[in-house]
């Protein structure tokens, strides 16, 4: 009964570094990049000085699509962490029942919406990066992303595609918006208890501080994310268009070659309807 | 009984899930309970009361109801039951308080999370099983005459006593939604601990000789069913009749585990 | 040397400090040790405990005071009724016990040095009461509980909990009876079975129930010991029953307020003017009467618990000064810091205020008297040791050979049925005619430690080996139980409720009478009409009637069994009360108010009469030979304070 750890076990039980890899893939990176990923959303409203929304927007797509070797990075910095963090979770998510029905306290709501975000949060990622990265426009009301029509081609996606009903368009914007909170949550509420999961924050009033700061955060990242949210719905997508063509002839002018080649590359990705 | 008291007189309705044993379909039952005001009349005695007129509200004879109690002063843990839907110890459940009325109704339910032996009686056979699984003992030599225990600051006594005042009821658990009723005790091992046994992780940990247990315990607070099972629903410290700060230790204890994890991975010890 | 049995067996009834204590003992040692317990023994009475536990400590010490005087106090606190050399054995262990808690990591209330802290405590000027904020019991019991489960999970401890203790299993008669196992029932499946034992250590705790509503937790029937003095087991003092002074009074019992609530300076008062019904913050300090300080200037709220039970009785019952006229006075600690009263009495403080709703920080609590403690109990015996004074312990005892117990004598608080020991409440070795706050759990686990390994001695070196004995010993007493159980379960009617034969009924009017005739004031004629009373109860009980004639965790079955014995255990109490013609500690007779050394400085031997089914009553002379008997008056001042509380209104 008092014998000591079977030799053979790893030194670290596999069940508590599984836990531990996935409350940390949930902050890093997966939290940073949604943390980056908004705010260069939202760059489609205020913009930078002396340029509009969509060329600042522009810009910075075009950086990201600049850096080299982006889909190993994209596989393995997002989204191999992102279905290691998805898959665990929902298995983690599986062993809990919640109980808010009779214990219908603050941070037991928390507990369980944490479970319900990652669920929604899991399929709106899913759908938001196939249609937009993978170019799965076969999926309901979706249309691709052009990384040279940045700013244009995601107002058209969340607005429910190329040819838009009502409906297409309401069903696909509260997904996004609605998809967009949930995630916000999850990581203001995740940092929350990966505090308390790693014994940074022990004492009651420790948590009850941390819970404001992220409460805070969580704020300030849903009004980021809300802000490029009405950024896109709200965009001129003719005008918006004008300009990246602009931007685009520009850089094609210039014959960059490594611009090329990503126009080549993304040219064969995404279905570029026009 | 006096007619002085007539005029304080009034009826609470206990509704009770009852279940004849482990197996058997559970049922509900209502029973009439006369109460005077400022009798301090408590569930007990609204207990003890059905089981010398065991006939329920409709008039139908039944058997006493089966539940479980000791010191009734709330120090031993014993009756704890889920009453209007929260888990609870029944002895300081007043009913001036809970059911002030004429007519009020209390539900009574066994735990949730542990097995129905009958009526509200429950098995918490696990809960204990748990302490064995942390090691919740200060391992001393023997018993002869050695001398004092280590010395303690009267700081370090007020965490200690805090937590040395879990009466190992089962409410943090009950209230917790990652921890299962589960009826197979070889399945117990490996199922979520619950809040109460890690907080003893923390308070034997937080003793001199206690912790030289501390690797052991901590190995069992990282395998399968130990702190990382936790979800942070907090629910177990809203719950817990001693104030104890459950959340703090579990926070504590998976600092202490991470560090530990940390060690172990660098120095495979 | 006698051959040694290596596979001895013992089986220990009770798992409450006494109990856990001694499975402790006899694992150590090296025996098979097989624990049953009516509650998870983590649910044990002793967890009720709230102020502490008595140890001289070198702080005393140094001011005088020493194990001698531990021993004098508690034997005057008996008011000479215990044998002195058990009292001066448990003392003289009572540091080294301490040390064994503090090494077991009892959380012990600590100095700013980090020393163990002491509190005051009833019956003593010194302090020597060490403490674990207001739940001391619960904390002693659960360090022992977890050293059970160490046991437990090594494989030297079984535990059968949820299992009650039905019957001795005795082979022989007379002298030559020992005890060879026990006969229990599983309360769940209610199956049951006879479990053979080299020994068996009852530590089953005390019989509050027997008055109804008591401090004592729900299974302190006195059920298993009634069984044993129905087995033939000798009971000693039984009328002596503590009455606590301080409880809060409930519908379903009596919660006890520790006496540490007056240790750290509680003060128990009435409004001076009857019939004051003023909010008690309103009344001012002049209009208080502060009964106990102006009774007993020496000891103030400190006098032993008989005392105080006695003056608040009196000042609610003879001069009708209660608080808002009912039968209750103030417990103030309301001018006391909270922080501090949170640090050393939040647990009973947060008790009250859960169960009467009040604020004790804010205003004083309400509290009366009520039954708490049984110093009478199973009759043990011991071997008496001889050895030199100890010129720290004995300091100036006055003699030069004192008298304690022999350790690991087998004999040690055996009953007179060989193999068959009482250790903690249960016995009557330690408190004499009162018991001394904080010294039970001292008694408890003293029992366990000491009297453990006379047990562990004599199962290893002198008792019959379990497989010598015929199987038909065994099969016949769980015949016999079987029948018992049978008998009652044939009564069943669902749904019973004539008050005639319902066996709640039946508890509810006998702990009515024993309260009222056998507990803080006893006279002869209101006794008497008491066992009449009894009597017709125990008639009533013939015709018992269950409501529940089920065979799966029949709580009916069990309650019904253990007030039978409870009828006993009550008759037996009732006729030792009335015999005693005197008054001594808690037994308090206005009709014979004098304590009577002449006459019964005895020990009461109660001996269960098959044929009559009543008590056969003898005396033993008290052991003493060390402490001198003397007057016990705690300094009470002469000037009658009757008339006080009117002169203090007067002159307002």
């Amino acid at each position: 009964m008092s014998e000591s750890a079977n030799p053979a076990q790893p030194a670290v039980p596999t069940p508590f570094l599984l836990r531990r890899l996935h409350s940390l893939a949930g902050l890093l990176p997966i939290g940073a990049f949604v943390i980056m990923h908004l705010t260069t959303n939202a760059s489609v409203v205020w913009g930078e000085l002396g340029k509009g929304g969509v060329e600042t927007y522009q810009h910075e797509v075009n950086f990201i699509h600049s850096m080299p070797l982006l889909l190993l990075i994209e596989i393995f910095g997002l989204w191999l962490p992102i279905a290691f963090h998805s898959i665990l979770g929902f298995y983690y998510a599986f062993t809990g029942t919640s109980n808010v029905k009779h214990y219908g306290y603050g941070a037991n709501w928390r507990y369980a919406l944490q479970r319900f975000t990652g669920y929604f949060g899991f399929i709106f990622i899913l759908y938001h990066v196939a249609t937009l990265r993978w170019g799965w426009t076969w999926l309901p009301f979706s249309s691709g992303f052009d990384a040279h029509m940045a700013a244009s081609t995601t107002a058209q996606a969340i607005r429910g595609g190329m040819d838009p009903t009502a409906l297409a368009g309401f069903l696909i914007g509260a997904l996004y918006l609605v998809g967009v909170l949930a995630l916000v949550y999850h990581l203001a509420n995740g940092l929350w208890t990966f505090a308390i999961t790693w014994g940074i924050t022990v004492s009651e009033g420790a948590q009850r501080r941390w819970g404001f700061a992220c409460t805070g955060f969580g704020l300030a990242m849903a009004a980021v994310g809300t802000m490029a949210f009405v950024g896109f719905v709200t965009l001129d997508i003719e005008a918006a268009q004008q300009t990246e063509s602009q931007m685009h002839a520009e850089v094609v002018n210039a014959d960059t070659p490594a611009i090329n080649e990503l126009a080549d590359n993304d040219n064969n990705n995404t279905t570029h309807q026009r | 009984m006096t007619t002085a008291t007539q005029s304080k007189a009034r009826t609470i309705r206990f509704k009770i899930k009852r279940s004849d044993g482990p197996g058997k379909p559970s049922y509900w039952q209502t029973f009439n309970v006369p109460v005077n005001k400022g009798e301090g009349a408590n569930v007990i005695s609204c207990l003890q009361y059905i089981a010398a007129n065991p006939i329920t509200a409709d008039g139908t004879a039944t058997t006493p109801v089966a539940w479980k109690a000791g010191c009734l002063e709330e120090v031993c843990g014993a009756c704890t039951m889920v009453i209007n839907g929260k888990v609870r110890q029944s002895c300081s459940c007043m009913m001036d308080t809970v059911a002030p009325n004429e007519g009020d109704t209390i539900t009574l339910e066994p735990m949730r999370k542990f097995p129905v032996v009958r009526d509200l009686f429950v098995d918490r056979a696990r809960l204990f099983e748990s302490l064995k699984r942390v090691k919740a003992w200060v391992p001393t030599d023997n018993l002869w005459d050695l001398g004092a225990g280590p010395i303690e600051t009267p700081e370090q006594h007020e965490v200690r006593y805090k937590l040395s005042e879990c009466m190992s009821c089962g409410c943090c658990m009950d209230a917790c939604p990652q921890f299962h009723k589960i009826e197979d005790d070889a399945k117990w091992q490996n199922a979520f601990i619950g809040a109460a046994p890690i907080s003893q992780v923390r308070y034997f940990n937080l003793h001199e000789t206690g912790a030289t247990l501390k690797t052991e315990r901590l190995n069992e607070m990282a395998a399968k069913g130990g702190i990382s099972d936790c979800g942070n629903a907090q629910n177990c410290v809203k719950h817990c009749p001693k104030s104890i700060p459950l959340t703090e230790s579990i926070a504590a204890v998976g600092r202490d585990t991470t560090i530990h994890a940390v060690k172990q991975f660098f120095t495979g010890k | 040397m006698p051959s040694v049995n290596k596979n001895a067996r013992v089986i220990v009834v009770g798992g409450g400090l006494a109990g856990l204590a001694a499975c402790v003992r006899l694992a150590e040692q090296g025996v098979n040790v097989d624990c049953f317990s009516i509650v998870p023994v983590k649910r044990s009475h002793s967890v009720c405990a709230q102020g502490g536990i008595n140890a001289t400590n070198e702080i005393a010490r140094q001011q005088g005071y020493s194990e001698w005087v531990h021993m004098d106090e508690t034997l005057i606190g008996g008011d000479f009724l215990a044998d002195q050399p058990p009292v001066y054995e448990m003392t003289h262990w009572a540091p080294k016990i301490i040390d064994l808690l503090d090494r077991m990591g009892v959380p012990f209330n600590r100095t700013a040095e980090g020393q163990r802290d002491l509190r005051l405590f009833g019956g003593s000027l010194f302090k020597r009461t060490h403490f674990s904020g207001a739940t001391t019991g619960q904390q002693l019991l659960y360090a022992l509980d977890e050293q059970v489960r160490r046991s437990e999970a090594e494989g030297k401890v079984t535990k059968y909990e949820s299992w009650e203790f039905l019957w001795p299993i005795t082979k022989g008669e007379g002298a030559d009876k020992k005890c060879v196992g026990i006969v229990a029932q599983d309360l769940r499946t209610m199956q049951i079975r006879a479990f053979p034992a080299e020994a068996v250590i009852m530590a089953t705790g005390g019989c509050g129930l027997v008055f109804g509503k008591s401090t004592n937790s729900v299974m302190c029937t006195g059920g298993a010991a009634a069984r044993c003095y129905k087995a033939g087991a000798h009971y000693a003092n039984g009328e002596m029953i503590q009455v606590h002074p301080t409880a809060i009074p409930g519908a379903d019992k009596c919660r006890l307020m520790s006496e540490s609530a007056r240790g750290e300076g509680g003060r128990v008062w009435v409004p001076a003017k009857i019939g004051d019904t003023r909010d008690p913050r309103e009344i001012p300090e002049g209009e208080r009467y502060y009964l106990l300080e102006e009774r007993y200037p020496k000891y103030g709220n400190l006098v032993p618990r008989d005392i105080a039970t006695r003056e608040i009785f009196s000042v609610c019952v003879d001069d009708n000064m209660g608080v808002d006229g009912k039968n209750q006075v103030y417990l103030d600690l309301s001018f006391k810091d909270r922080k501090e009263l949170d640090l050393k009495l939040g647990g009973i403080l947060e008790i009250y205020e859960k169960f009467a709703g009040e604020d004790p920080h804010e205003v004083p609590m309400k509290i009366f008297p009520a039954v708490h403690y049984s110093m009478g109990g199973l009759w043990t015996t011991f071997t008496p040791q001889q050895r030199p004074a100890d010129p720290v312990q004995d300091l100036n005892c006055g003699f030069d050979t004192v008298t304690g117990m022999k350790f690991g004598a087998h004999n040690t608080m055996m009953t007179n049925i060989n193999g068959l020991y009482a250790f903690g409440e249960v016995n009557f070795a330690y408190h004499g005619a009162t018991r001394l706050g904080a010294n039970a759990l001292l008694s408890c686990i003293f029992d366990g430690l000491f009297s453990g390994q006379g047990v562990a001695n004599f199962v290893k070196e002198a008792a019959e080996p379990v497989a010598d004995i015929h199987q038909s010993v065994y099969d016949e007493a769980v015949q016999q139980e079987h029948f018992k159980t049978q008998k009652l379960i044939d009564t069943a009617e669902a749904g019973h409720s004539d008050p005639a034969t319902n066996p709640y009924q039946i508890a509810l009017e006998m702990g009515e009478e024993m309260t009222a005739a056998c507990t803080v004031v006893k006279t002869g004629p209101r006794m008497e009409k008491a066992m009449s009373k009894l009597n017709e109860l125990q008639g009533r009980y013939e015709n018992v009637r269950l409501a529940d004639g089920g065979m799966w965790t029949n709580q009916n079955l069990s309650f019904t069994r253990a007030l039978g014995d409870m009828l006993t255990l009550g008759e037996a109490i009732l006729q030792g009360s009335i015999n005693r013609e005197e008054s001594r500690g808690s037994h308090y007779r206005p009709d014979f108010l004098e304590r009577d050394d002449e006459r019964f400085h005895q020990t009461t031997i109660a001996e269960f009469n098959p044929t009559t089914g009543k008590p056969d009553l003898s005396y033993k002379d008290v052991i003493g030979g060390m402490v001198k008997l003397r007057p016990r008056d705690y300094g009470r001042t002469e000037s009658e304070p009757k008339a006080e509380p009117k002169e203090a209104t007067a002159k307002v």
